[in-house]
Parts: C-alpha cells; sequence; structure tokens
C-alpha cells in the first residue's frame, strides 16, 4: 500500500488541530488574562527503510522516513498581557517581571545557561478556590464582592488571601472603599487595615500549567512543587483598576489561520494525487 | 463537525452580546443619572485529550494531554457608577447626587423600595393640593425625619421646596415668611453593587432573595464622607462616547475574526469533502 498516503491524512488531522487552537485564541482576544495557546506539532516515530531481496546483492540501506505528524502539546504563551485602565475598582491586574538571579530571560521568557538547559521565566498568578475547593491560578483580574462579602471571580471561584482562606470581607465594606497597597494589603477609606491580604502565587515553570477553562490552570500533583507563594523581593505589582489584555497577537492568529488552512489544503492534495495514482494503478496497468 | 466552527458560534454570540451592551449604553447617553454596564470575558471550558506514557517524549515542555477550547463567553455586566458630570437646569425638583449614594423611593402601595441616581423630579398634586415629589414614572422620593421615620416627601400647598448640600429637606412659605423642616432626604451607598439589578426607568432594585442590609447601607452627607445633594442640576450619564466607541470597535474587530475563523474552518471542510472528487 502506498504509505504516503496515511502520512497526508495525518498531515491533514494536525492541521485541524493546529487550525482549532488558533479559532480559540482568536475567539479570546479580548479576554482578560487569556494566554496565547500554540500547537505544537511532532512526527510519527522515525522508521529505517532497507532495499532487499535482490539476488546477489546485499541489503541496501534507503533511508529513514517519518510517517505522519501529529498535534502533541498545547503550549501557553505565558508572556505579559497589556494592562488596561478600565477604572473599576473590584479589577486587578497582575505586572510580573520575576527574575531568577543570575539569568537573563529573553522577551518569550525563556534562558539558556551554559549547559544547555532551558530555563524559563516564573509568572506571578492569582490564587482562587474553585467551587470543589482545590486550588487553581488565574490571571484574570476581574473580581467583585459577592452580596456575603467574599471576593470572588466572574465564576464565583473564591479569591485566597495570605492566610490560604477566601477573602471576605464585613458586612457594610464595599469594594468602592477599598484600595489595594503596595504589598496586597486592603485597607478601607481610613486607611484601616482590614486584615486581608491578596495571596499571589508564583509557578516557576509555567509550562507545567493545564489550561482548564474559565480563565483558570491548575497544577497536577507532580509538579505542585512548582508553586511558592510570593515573597518581598518578587519583580511584580498589582494594580488595581486594571485588566491584564489578552496576549494574543491577531496579526500572528490570522496569519497561522491561513498557514493552517493551506497547509490543510496541500495535504488534502496529495491524498487526491495518491489516489489518482491508485486510480492508474488498479484501472490502467495490464490493460489491453 | 470540526470545533473551530463551534467555537467561532460561541465567540460570535458573545461578541454579539457585547455589541447589545455597548448599544444599550450609548442609545443612554442623554439619560439622566443613567449608569453605564461593562462586561469583560472569560474563555469556556477546556477539554483535554488524554495522552498515555508513551507520548512523554524528549524535548516535551508541557504535561501529557492536548487541550482544546471551546470559545468565549460574556461575564456578567458589572456597574460602573463612577460621576456623572452635573449640569445646572434651575429646576427645584432636580436634584444631582455628587459622590457615591443613591435615592430611596416607593415603588408600589406595599412599600416596595427601589434606587435611583436620577434626580429629576416631578411635583405631583395629591389630594389635599399638597405636593408630592416623584420620578416621572411617579414613585415617591423617601425622607427620614427626625424621628428616624421614613415617609413620601410632600411639601405643603404654597411653599417651595428647599434642599440643601447636606440633603435636609425644608419647605419656604411663598411670601419667606415660614419655613418647615421636612427631615432629610433618605440616600443609600451600594454596598455591593453586583447584587442591585438594573430594572425599567433607570432604577435598581436589590435582588430578590438577597438581604437588603448586606447590598446597601445608610448614608447620610456629612463632613466625614464626600456625598453631597444639589438641587436645581442634573446628573448627566456617565457614559463616555470615546471609550464606548473604542470598545465597540475592538468587539466588532474580533467579531470579524472569529467570522474568518469560521469561513476558513467551512473552507476546510469542504475539502475534506472533495477527497475524492
Amino acid at each position: 500500500m502506498l504509505r504516503g498516503l496515511y502520512t497526508a491524512a495525518a498531515g491533514m488531522i494536525a492541521q485541524q488541530r493546529r487550525h482549532d487552537t488558533v479559532t480559540n485564541n482568536i475567539s479570546n482576544l479580548n479576554t482578560p488574562g487569556y494566554k496565547q495557546v500554540t500547537a505544537v506539532g511532532r512526527s510519527f516515530p522515525e522508521m529505517l527503510l532497507h532495499l532487499t531481496g535482490i539476488e546477489g546483492e546485499k541489503p541496501k540501506r534507503i533511508g529513514r522516513v517519518n510517517t505522519g505528524v501529529f498535534a502533541e502539546e498545547s503550549l501557553s504563551v505565558h508572556i505579559q498581557g497589556d494592562p488596561y485602565l478600565t477604572g473599576l475598582r473590584s479589577d486587578f491586574a497582575i505586572m510580573s517581571d520575576l527574575q531568577v538571579p543570575g539569568v537573563q530571560f529573553d522577551s518569550s521568557g525563556k534562558a539558556i545557561d551554559e549547559d544547555g538547559n532551558v530555563i524559563y521565566q516564573p509568572q506571578a498568578f492569582f490564587t482562587v478556590q474553585n467551587p470543589d475547593g482545590e486550588i487553581r491560578y488565574t490571571r484574570n483580574g476581574s473580581f467583585m464582592l459577592n452580596s456575603e462579602g467574599y471576593l470572588v471571580t466572574n465564576d464565583g471561584s473564591f479569591v485566597l488571601g495570605t492566610d490560604n482562606n477566601p477573602i471576605q470581607f464585613p458586612q457594610g465594606i464595599g469594594i468602592e472603599q477599598l484600595t489595594l497597597t503596595g504589598d496586597l494589603r486592603f485597607v478601607d477609606s481610613n486607611g484601616a487595615d482590614t486584615g486581608a491580604q491578596l495571596l499571589i502565587t508564583v509557578i516557576d515553570n509555567p509550562n507545567r500549567l493545564v489550561q482548564e477553562g474559565y480563565g483558570k490552570f491548575r497544577l497536577n500533583d507532580e509538579d505542585a512543587d512548582l508553586a511558592r507563594p510570593a515573597v518581598d523581593g518578587d519583580r511584580f505589582e498589582v494594580r488595581q483598576g486594571y485588566l491584564e489584555r489578552s496576549n494574543v497577537d491577531a496579526a500572528q492568529a490570522m496569519v497561522d489561520l491561513i498557514s493552517a488552512l493551506r497547509a490543510y489544503e496541500s495535504n488534502q492534495k496529495v491524498i487526491q494525487f495518491y489516489d489518482q495514482s491508485l486510480n492508474k494503478a488498479v484501472n490502467e496497468v495490464g490493460k489491453v | 463537525m470540526n470545533s473551530s466552527m463551534i467555537n467561532a458560534l460561541m465567540s460570535m454570540s458573545a461578541m454579539q452580546r457585547k455589541l447589545d451592551l455597548i448599544a444599550d449604553n450609548i442609545a443612554n447617553m442623554n439619560t439622566v443619572g443613567f449608569k453605564r454596564k461593562t462586561a469583560s470575558f472569560e474563555d469556556l471550558l477546556t477539554t483535554i485529550k488524554q495522552q498515555d506514557g508513551r507520548f512523554a517524549q524528549e524535548g516535551r515542555k508541557t504535561p501529557l494531554g492536548f487541550t482544546i477550547g471551546w470559545g468565549v463567553r460574556m461575564t456578567q455586566a458589572q456597574l460602573d457608577l463612577s460621576q456623572g458630570s452635573i449640569q445646572r437646569t434651575d429646576n427645584p425638583y432636580d436634584l444631582a447626587i455628587q459622590g457615591y449614594a443613591l435615592f430611596e423611593v416607593i415603588t408600589d402601595d406595599q412599600g416596595t423600595r427601589a434606587y435611583t441616581r436620577s434626580g429629576a423630579f416631578r411635583a405631583q398634586l395629591n389630594e389635599d393640593g399638597d405636593v408630592v415629589v416623584t420620578t416621572p414614572e411617579g414613585h415617591p422620593v423617601v425622607v427620614r425625619d427626625e424621628g428616624g421615620a421614613e415617609e413620601p416627601l410632600i411639601v405643603p400647598a404654597g411653599y417651595a421646596l428647599q434642599v440643601d448640600a447636606m440633603g435636609r429637606v425644608s419647605a419656604l412659605s411663598a411670601d419667606g415668611s415660614d419655613l418647615q423642616e421636612l427631615g432629610r432626604l433618605k440616600l443609600v451607598e451600594p454596598v455591593r453593587p453586583d447584587a442591585l439589578q438594573a430594572v425599567s426607568d433607570n432604577l435598581f432594585v436589590v435582588l430578590a432573595g438577597v438581604d437588603v442590609d448586606a447590598v446597601i447601607r445608610d448614608v447620610q452627607p456629612d463632613m466625614g464622607n464626600s456625598v453631597r445633594i444639589i438641587q436645581g442640576a442634573h446628573e448627566q450619564s456617565n457614559v463616555k462616547l470615546e471609550t464606548e466607541m473604542t470598545e465597540l470597535l475592538m468587539a466588532q474587530r474580533a467579531y470579524q475574526l472569529s467570522a474568518r475563523a469560521l469561513s476558513s474552518a467551512d473552507t476546510m471542510m469542504s475539502l475534506a469533502n472533495q477527497l475524492r472528487a
């Protein structure tokens, strides 16, 4: 059977995945705190081909071949999104540029040390607790106070404070009176401390985060040691009245969309050519 | 069905809802006391295609599994209660609030309360010939007297309404010889504005089943806060056309991009159909 037929079919499926991923990026062009996702492909395992069975000749080596491709991983790009002013006191944006001693990160948040090891820039996240009581991380700081006084996200998850409990304000204190200080404490309009302090979690290798939807990321159990509470000296700040814009690049997304579509089309053409070859082999070879 | 199509569809309907919200804001640009609503977006649940251990190849950066997102939704609309600009009208029944507070009005005979920022009140005569101060729809404004009792604001016949910056209401007789104290305007501060629901006629109500005291609290203009009442003035809406137009453009372009993604997904399906032409 023609090996390339399946290779081209695999190519079509992989481009479809790429297209789906880019579409989701486009959908979330205006989602605060959204991080662009890139679909990374990988070729099928390599095979070594030998020519055998010719009388009087040793088997001849033809070469290596990969018989397909698949979308292997969806990689979130954790670079900083632009902050924009909303003026709502319940909106918060994290601006982070966390450093690792002795490492200089490039603009994509990556550095390679002398031994060739890749180090990724740590990122800061709001810590929230979903309705099931599990810890999640988010960059979407569009919060509100619910009627019980809890600081919650858009889908009702609790925002956690440094005491690892949901932040709750007593009755009579509204978000209009609350100001977030530089050390992440909430003070009321008289400058008195309310006792609530925002918990920011630093994730050492943000690539290990799994995107869960609703703006939230989670860490798998085996990666739990990558998270630590932010400490003094970490280079980040939280701004009240701002949201972090999605870091999706619309122009890049459009180009990716077209390129995925055309690559899909090319693979489709290859299948058609194989089909024509098969047609010839079946119907025309041996015709008298 | 390919997920690009569902994704683009969700995104387009979310953008459409955002456009509706912006249209509402723009339509009410000249409504007295109108407060604009804002909404942001949130990505939808992500599904993970599980992969087994053989996928953990060298060079892989992420945990096992390939995630697929399903689009975006618009989040609950939030009220932007920021101050609108004050415009003088010199009508004694026009009251404007400066600062963070709402008027309280009575909407039916059972004494149900609603809250409004619009101070464009009217004078309505009751059967005794006295003037009841109401909203344009006829809901009386609440005042609180010395003893703390809450009642509709009624100005005796032949008297003129006077309201000072601290919300103290009095009635002055036509010849200026008699001044009657009528109490103070009842003002409330929304502590949990997200539990307030905007209903028609520029009114807000506390959602059913929610503790009223948790959502609002009494506030009186005094030296300790910046709430003031201005008589003879309107508060304009806080809608800024530039902001709304910018948001409109962004929503429209995002809609266009999603429509492109949809037509591109359509082309892909057509290509798959033509595999065996």
